[in-house]
């Protein structure tokens, strides 16, 4: 019986062979497993033979809580599943409500252009996060600092629009909670004005450090089939050659209106995974600024008070609008029955809600479709043959987020 | 106004995705157990290359209880792919169905966490092992008769002293518990121990001498209707 054929240990015990293979277990309190990752490892001196990532350890039931909650209330707990990209959970579970609403040409135009700058700034901050500690995990340190100061300030703009820095609950059925306040636009030109000087000296910093290079190209190469037959999305399946984003392949919520590019590359590499997660933020800024020269006028939320709630102002003159208030904190609303799939890109791949409605006020089955579990998958299959100090670099230029991974 | 702790309000006999509003979001296909692998083996032959999730719906009432839904993307590489989602029922008291995994790498882990949560086996599946549950667990918690706060296996009975407390449960009981709980609450609150009326005659007089012999009695009672219940409510888990 070859020995990769045996069932792999689960405990730390390292064991001893007569081969020189030894197991090694990394996590799950790992600084670079970019959570509770836990990587158990068969090493032939120091080459990975054999690879099994372990997950679990964050699993804190989400899905089952979404079930008891309303339907306006489960887009609060879906926000923490990816929690590095709140918005763009909240964004798929919403747009799924409002299909088996039937009310998607309700929401008004305004509230659609907000939800997707607010998801492409999410998808920059998001991408912020892993260009930062993705360099700490090679000793680029100098890159987090650059990095986290410029996701920082997106959150603060995420805060002034939502109330909160990460998980604002600001995606509502039906439109937006508030529209933007006074002066938003105003810090997202602060912003706008910032992002490309920024994003040049991390460029400098990081793209051509020839340090990083060595580290990440040709290591942890996924082909094209492997990718598909994995179920990987997003950057790290467009760095593999397959053009596939849910933003141009099933638009939604006006994607269709805005011109930008699909970033890929054909290395499949840790190193074209980089290059393509910069070049997407760059596209994610471009539309970001089509849409600040756009913006249309009007409410951001549908008039329709049986799934969206009145304005708030109208709630101390109005007896209609107090009930109709009333009913919707306190009993939400019945949603027809039926089945809805909504994907959406989210900065780490198709983020997709399988939502089941029995017509009450209750969502009867939220299923994440979590790009950050296959993407993390296919671990097993990128990490064999390469060295074990090249771990890291394939755990962090996968991005997986252990949030939605173990939700 | 319903707490966010009460339960959906009642199960679902209906199913759901037979009266689904005209939604353009994949073509659906519903197929059997038997028909599974045949009718995926086709989807893959004919272009869907991208198995994108598996997951599980429990529908409680209905039968077939559950149903298992693939997610499946075809012609990725082009501009415009397409979707597709087949729906399988699959019921009994242990409910199987093939395994996709040597189909599609990417249902490896997604059968896994199916598996786990649902306890819908896969034949054939080269690692079924819980996935998101630690690997002793009992039950399997998407399961719409599993409660949403545990079963509480780990509840120790309540010392006699805690009965005097005028403040109720650490831990939210369910079930047989949580009846015999209210129960030993009422009776240690007026004094009659077991809500027995001849014991209750016997130390109509505020005895207090008597108060820790009645707590332990009904805390004999408690653990003996909490075994009841292990044996009796909890959903036997024959996997590992």
């Amino acid at each position: 019986m070859s020995l990769t054929d045996t069932p792999m240990p689960l405990s730390m015990d390292v064991v001893e062979r007569s081969d020189n293979r030894m197991v090694l277990s990394m996590g799950p309190q790992h600084p670079s497993t970019h959570g509770v990752l836990q990587v158990i490892t068969e090493i032939e001196g120091e080459t990975v033979v054999r690879a099994e990532p372990e997950i679990g350890y964050l699993h804190t039931g989400i899905e089952k809580s979404a079930e008891n909650l309303f339907w306006t209330q489960a887009s609060t707990v879906v926000e923490r599943m990816d929690y590095l990209s709140p918005l763009s959970n909240a964004m798929a579970y919403v747009l799924g409500v409002e299909k088996l609403l039937g009310v998607t040409d309700l929401v008004p135009q305004r509230a659609q252009q907000l939800r997707i700058l607010l998801c492409e700034l999410s998808r920059i901050a998001s991408h912020c996060v892993w260009l930062g500690t993705g360099g700490i995990d090679l000793g680029a340190i100098s890159g987090f600092f650059y990095c986290f100061d410029l996701r920082e300030r997106i959150l603060d703009l995420n805060e002034f629009s939502g109330g909160a820095r990460m998980h604002p609950n600001y995606l509502r059925i039906g439109g937006l909670r508030d529209d933007i306040p006074e002066g938003f636009l105003e810090k997202l030109d602060e912003l706008i004005a910032m992002y490309y000087p920024r994003m040049r000296e991390l460029r400098a910093l990081l793209q051509k450090n020839p340090i990083l290079q060595d580290r990440m190209i040709d290591v942890g190469i996924l082909s094209a089939e492997d990718a598909i037959a994995w179920g990987v999305t997003g950057p790290s399946l467009r760095a593999a050659g397959v053009a596939y984003d849910v933003r141009k392949a099933f638009p939604y919520s006006g994607y269709e209106q805005l011109d930008f590019d699909i970033p890929t590359r054909t290395e499949g590499d840790a190193y074209a995974r980089f290059l393509v997660r910069l070049d997407e933020m760059d596209e994610s800024m471009s539309i970001i600024e089509q849409i600040r020269e756009n913006l249309a006028g009007g409410p951001v939320m549908a008039a329709d008070t049986k799934f969206a709630p009145p304005p708030k102002e109208t709630i101390a003159v109005s007896m209609e609008a107090l009930i109709h208030h009333f009913k919707y904190v306190s009993e939400s609303f019945r949603v027809p029955p039926g089945d809805v799939y909504s994907p959406v890109e989210g900065p780490r791949g198709e983020t997709g809600y399988y939502l089941v409605s029995n017509g009450d006020n209750r969502p009867w089955r939220v299923r994440t479709r979590p790009a950050s579990l296959y993407n993390l998958q296919v671990l097993k299959k990128i990490a064999v043959g390469e060295f074990i100090a090249d771990m890291v670099v394939m755990i962090g230029s996968l991005d997986p987020v252990f949030g939605e991974v173990d939700r | 106004m319903p707490s966010s702790q009460t339960p959906p309000a009642g199960a679902t006999a209906v199913d759901p995705t037979a009266v689904r509003p005209p939604i353009d979001d994949a073509r659906i296909i519903r197929t059997s157990p038997e028909q599974l692998r045949a009718e995926l083996t086709a989807l893959k032959n004919d272009g869907f290359t991208m198995l994108l999730d598996v997951g599980g719906v429990d529908y409680l009432e209905r039968t077939p209880r559950f149903d298992v839904v693939y997610h499946l993307l075809g012609g990725i590489t082009t501009a415009q792919p397409e979707r597709v989602r087949v729906l399988c029922g699959v019921d009994g008291p242990e409910p199987t169905l093939p395994t996709v995994s040597d189909l599609w790498p990417s249902a490896n882990w997604a059968e896994r966490e199916v598996f786990d949560l649902f306890g819908i086996r896969f034949a054939g599946h080269p690692d079924l092992r819980r996935i998101q549950m630690p690997d002793e667990w009992v039950g399997h918690p998407l399961r719409k008769d599993y409660p949403l706060r545990g079963p509480a296996l780990e509840r120790t009975p309540r010392p006699s002293f805690a009965l005097k407390s005028n403040v109720a449960a650490g831990t939210p009981a369910f079930g047989k518990t949580a009846a015999a709980l209210q129960r030993q609450i009422v009776a240690a609150r007026s004094h009659v121990p077991n809500g027995d009326d001849s014991v209750a005659a016997a130390h109509s007089g505020s005895d207090p001498g008597a108060a820790p012999t009645a707590g332990d009695a009904s805390t004999t009672e408690l653990a003996a209707e909490k075994n009841a219940a292990r044996g009796g409510q909890l959903p036997k888990d024959g996997a590992k």
